[in-house]
């Protein structure tokens, strides 16, 4: 499972150090410990030493006991007894004066070391948790600002287009040589990419328009065809569907040129283009082209619209848009124009879609079989729609196709 | 009326000589630059049908050469690249009119004939086949005197026929003449039918006889 950097980090620290530390206290409680005993045993013996020499010296100088320092009674034992209770220990050892032995025993009190030990104790936790803490917040904020041109680099990547042909802002001297590595080799890499993105879209562009001779060949051989002598129906019809097939051909491969031609961004020159008059002008002729076949059109045009946009394709995205609305339609249809300042929308009347109506802007892509349309009318119009950051929207119900192109 | 046909493509070329050749132009055809050059320099041509790509320069090189000598001949640029650019180029060094291939061959003889009649028409812009006569410039039409009421569409559709009468126009070639718009986003030829239908509905209330034909399915013929 994958997770953030400085997430696993932590919790790595949290893991560790934590263990580390409670094997470090046991360390150096033990420690503590056998010291404290030695240091017990230490004093015990000094006041053992110290009481016996001064009663050696004079027995009368001293008493015989003082309660929670010594005792020295006649009477001898096997061994010395050491013991501990916690708060008080003590030491018995056996001396002998003038031929008689004597039983000295010496206490301490124990407090004093265990509340030392509980202070110790406490005092080391706290150290070790605002260490913990410490350890913690600089691995932080010091693997943020570390990884900063990482994160950078990441940013850039994310955002990058290959269509768009735009230079990545990698910096190759962030000041830790993994990190210029890393944004070297992607410069290299989106260099190549680049490469073979343009090689594919020139070879598409040149393709394209080596194909135009050929087909303009074709048509004009046929159109001297067409006029010879000995034409008859057979000749005819198969003659017509050369043409047809032929006109098919040209004209997706004028489409697709187009097409990769708006995409390499060779329509550059921009100006204001009045979109209420393209409209009216295309309503016009699409209205008298296909008015035969009882097709209505209503129209409700705002005056004076305009975009800024390349007037070529202006006239490309209306007229195809207009077109696609009078083809698709059915008998007796209708086709509703209107215009905003803010959006236009075409609906008209169609056969059903299957499908996803989005899908149909992509390549080659048709709404039905049909021999008439290239497949790349709505993927032109998505294409240029893209180039000037207009919305485009597709829907179907019970029947109605409706197009909305948002200008902003 | 004299034709000179510049274009590098040998098959294309040929098309386009033989086909004007039918129609009683004297057309001369070169393919290369240096070749056109002494055409251009030695005769005088009523158009020009000239191609941008040439093999040792450029149709462009050679416009502005005509045009620097001062020469008149009318010139119908034909190329395979149509990005606005081209156009307005092209336009601007002195061509005529400007086609993109591949064109129809009676949508460039139309342009021929159009610049040719613009050329000498002085004044007098109708065409007049038999008793039904073709006015280009106040686009009107009339049948024995009597005006023919034809819509837009329909009288664009009967100019181009007259301008190509006695010759098969394809369907395709009159959608693509009627649409105003980039020519490669012109729409399907399927509709042709019904205009055509109407027009020749219209042309016969008027008492003229049937001179639009049907040629197959393939396209249309105006016989005079």
């Amino acid at each position: 499972m994958s997770e953030p950097l400085q997430h696993r980090n932590t919790r790595l620290l949290l893991t560790w150090l934590p263990l580390v530390m409670l094997a470090g206290s046991v360390f150096f409680y033990l420690i503590l410990m056998g010291h404290i005993r030695h240091m017990k045993h230490q004093q015990l013996q000094l006041k053992q030493n110290n009481f016996w020499q001064a009663y050696s010296l004079d027995p009368t100088a001293i008493p015989m006991q003082l309660a929670g320092e010594y005792l020295i009674a006649p009477g001898a034992g096997v061994a010395d007894v050491e013991a501990d209770s916690g708060n008080l220990a003590f030491l018995t050892q056996t001396h002998l004066l003038d031929g008689q032995a004597y039983r000295v025993t010496t206490f301490i009190s124990g407090k004093e070391y265990r509340h030392l030990l509980i202070k110790v104790g406490i005092g080391e936790a706290v150290i070790f948790i605002m260490l913990l803490m410490a350890i913690i917040v600089v691995n932080r904020s010091a693997s943020r600002r570390l990884w900063k041109p990482f994160y950078t680099t990441m940013g850039a990547v994310g955002g990058y287009d290959v269509r768009q042909n735009k230079p990545l802002p990698l910096d190759t001297s962030t000041g830790i040589e993994e990190f210029d590595r890393l944004n070297k080799t992607l410069l290299e890499l989106l260099d190549r990419v680049d490469q073979a993105y343009r090689g594919q879209k020139q070879f598409t562009e040149n393709a394209s328009h080596e194909l135009q001779t050929p087909l303009a060949i074709i048509r004009s051989k046929v159109e001297l065809l067409i006029e010879g002598p000995g034409l008859n129906e057979d000749s005819a019809q198969l003659l017509q569907e050369i043409i047809e097939a032929n006109d098919r051909l040209s004209q997706m491969n004028k489409n697709l040129l187009l097409l990769t031609r708006i995409e390499n961004g060779q329509y550059p020159e921009v100006q204001r283009v009045n979109v209420s008059g393209l409209l009216e002008r295309g309503v016009e002729f699409f209205k008298d082209y296909y008015g035969n076949e009882g097709i209505g059109t209503t129209t409700a045009l705002e005056a004076g619209v305009e975009i800024v946009a390349n007037p070529a394709l202006a006239e490309i995205l209306i007229n195809n848009l207009l077109r696609n609305a009078y083809i698709h339609n059915i008998s007796g249809g209708w086709v509703d124009v209107q215009l905003s300042a803010a959006a236009l929308v075409i609906k008209n009347s169609g056969g059903v879609i299957e499908g996803d109506p989005e899908r149909l802007f992509d390549r080659f892509r048709k709404g039905r079989v049909d021999n008439r349309t290239t497949g790349l009318g709505l993927a032109l119009v998505r294409q240029i729609a893209e180039v000037y950051r207009y919305g485009i929207r597709y829907t179907y119900r019970e029947g109605v196709h409706r197009l909305e192109l948002a200008f902003r | 009326m004299k034709l000179l046909v510049i274009e590098d493509e040998y098959s294309l070329l040929n098309s386009i000589t033989r086909y004007f050749r039918q129609e009683q132009f004297v057309c001369e055809g070169v393919s290369t630059y240096p070749d056109a050059l002494r055409r251009i320099e030695d005769f005088e041509y009523d158009c020009i049908i000239l191609d941008i790509n040439l093999p040792g320069g450029s149709g462009l090189q050679l416009l502005k050469l005509l045009r620097e000598d001062k020469k008149r001949d009318g010139v119908i640029i034909i190329s395979a690249r149509d990005s606005l650019d081209d156009k307005i180029g092209g336009l601007n060094y002195g061509a005529d009119d400007y086609l993109t291939k591949p064109f129809h061959l009676p949508e460039l003889s139309a342009r021929v004939k159009a610049l040719i009649r613009r050329k000498y028409s002085e004044g007098n812009t109708a065409i007049e086949i038999g008793m039904l006569r073709v006015d280009m410039a106040a686009r009107t039409v009339s049948y024995a005197g009597e005006a023919v009421p034809l819509r837009k569409m329909e009288f664009d559709l009967l100019f181009f026929l007259v301008t190509n009468k006695n010759r098969v126009v394809s369907r395709q070639a009159i959608a693509e003449h009627l649409y105003d718009g980039p020519s490669d986003q012109a729409p399907g030829p399927e509709f042709v039918y019904s205009h055509i239908k109407n027009l020749k509905r219209t042309l016969k209330e008027k008492g003229c006889p049937e001179i639009v034909q049907t040629v197959y399915g393939l396209g249309y013929k105006l016989v005079v």
